[in-house]
């Protein structure tokens, strides 16, 4: 069975709906979502819309849960905050109850979900570096932990005498036996790794297999929206770098 | 003739029409009008029906009178003035045989003697609570999860995920169904999930100022909102 695994949407539509296409080319059976949804781009409300109806797992990132005015943005970066609150300006009531459905962590099969980490989910840390991981192994049961927050695409492995190491490779890996793994599924939206390309996981249940797929989108056309919107400069243009 | 309406969190205990001249409130049983709370002093206050109309006098009170939220300390009443002591207001009428006030005055249930004991120990016993947990209380009423919750949080979420600060139940309830916003000295609950399924009062609210002895319902869960003022 084929699953794909999207996080940080961040209001793009045209990324969201090129990652969309390519998910219908593939035979993906479920479709799952680690947060971030709004934030950032200039289609909050289209972009929860289609996470709702598209996704069997939906969680919340940081940016909805200070969407939703659950949390202070005074912990955002000044571009961060005045995007969000052009964003709770935007929002409908129709997406607001979307997300006010949206969970904080999820399960499926050998797998755990959650937007930042797994010690806790609300305190919104990163996984970084092999300490982070090493921190947040022994808080899932699971074998495998999928996370997003960092937009940085990576795997992280626990092997069974517990060493952690860590690879920010892009290539398709096949689960080795025995070893646990955090895996960064990247970030359709905002991809910061420094490839502009949209970015979502796709796992083989059977083959154990877990590929990163790039996708090309339409990014002038997500860049002048933003313009359109007099979204911060900087957020316009890191779309292009991929930084 | 003159009526003074007195409330007690916003529910009518008492309607003095009178014919005297001067009537004293207080809260001893030899007032005319007995106000059963600690905030108010024994010979508290006492208003004058002069010619020139009534004159409220405060009577050196610890805790003061107050027209329309203005201290006072002798002053006139105008109609419909309301006037406050302690966690009573009262509530100023010229003439109660005014006929626009003809069908105010059965429309009103009076709280009986009994009624009004229960309020007020209500009242005391509220007090003790938010004194003990130290803070803005959600009491847990029915299907509630939990008895007591401390509301100091700017936000505090309602629903029926696991991450939620009070969880609730009821058929088709959100994850986050509703939150309690804190601005300032207020609250305020929002509904944030599906439509119609946050009650405040009875009534079905999308965002609403929260006061004392509010009853909240999201779902089948209900808890009563218990202000620490």
């Amino acid at each position: 069975m084929k699953l794909a695994v999207l996080s940080d949407v961040h209001a793009n539509l045209e990324a969201l709906k090129a990652v969309v296409r390519d998910i219908e080319s593939k035979a993906v059976e479920k479709v799952f979502f680690l947060g971030d949804a709004v934030g950032y781009g200039a289609n909050p409300n289209e972009c929860v819309e289609i996470i709702d109806s598209l996704c069997e797992i939906k969680l919340l990132g940081n940016h909805d849960y200070v969407a939703l005015g659950l949390e202070s943005s005074r912990n955002f970066n000044p571009m961060a905050q005045k995007s969000i609150k052009w964003t709770q300006e935007q929002l409908t009531d129709d997406t607001v109850a979307r997300l006010s459905d949206f969970e904080m962590e999820g399960s499926y099969l050998d797998f755990y979900m959650v937007h930042a980490t797994p010690d806790n989910p609300l305190e919104w840390n990163y996984i970084l570096g092999t300490q982070d991981a090493y921190d947040n192994f022994d808080h899932f049961s699971q074998r495998f932990c999928l996370v997003g927050h960092s937009h940085l695409p990576c795997v992280f492995r626990q092997e069974p005498g517990g060493n952690i190491s860590a690879s920010a490779s892009n290539e398709p890996f096949l689960a080795e036996k025995k070893v646990r793994y955090i895996i960064n599924v990247g970030s359709v939206g905002q991809p910061r790794d420094g490839i502009k390309d949209a970015c979502y996981l796709l796992i083989d249940t059977d083959e154990k297999r877990f590929e990163f797929i790039r996708v090309a989108y339409e990014l002038d056309k997500a860049q002048e929206k933003m313009q359109n919107a007099q979204l911060p400069e900087y957020l316009i243009t890191r779309l292009a770098s991929g930084k | 003739m003159p009526e003074i309406v007195v409330k007690f969190n916003d529910k009518v205990i008492e309607r003095v029409v009178t014919e005297k001249k001067r009537i004293s409130v207080g809260r001893t049983k030899d007032n005319d009008i007995v106000l059963e709370n600690r905030g108010v002093s024994r010979k508290h206050a006492q208003i004058e029906f002069t010619g020139e109309g009534a004159l409220l006098i405060d009577n050196e009170s610890l805790n003061g009178v107050f027209i329309n939220n203005r201290r006072v300390t002798e002053e006139l009443l105008r109609d419909n003035d309301v006037i406050t002591i302690g966690k009573y207001t009262l509530e100023y009428h010229h003439d109660t045989d005014r006929p626009d006030r003809a069908g105010q005055m059965d429309g009103t249930m009076i709280l009986n003697t009994k009624q009004q004991k229960q309020l007020v120990e209500e009242d005391q016993r509220d007090r003790e609570l938010v004194s003990r947990v130290g803070g803005t209380v959600l009491i847990g009423l029915e299907n509630a999860g939990i008895a007591e919750f401390r509301i100091d949080n700017e936000v505090t979420t309602i629903g029926k995920a696991k991450f939620v600060h009070i969880k609730a139940k009821g058929f088709m309830l959100s994850g986050i169904q509703a939150k309690i916003v804190k601005e300032g000295n207020e609250y305020y609950i929002v509904n944030l999930g599906r439509k119609g399924k946050v009650k405040l009062n009875g009534d079905t609210i999308t965002r609403s100022a929260l006061k004392n002895s509010d009853i909240i319902q999201v779902g089948k869960t209900t808890f009563r909102f218990v202000e620490d003022k």
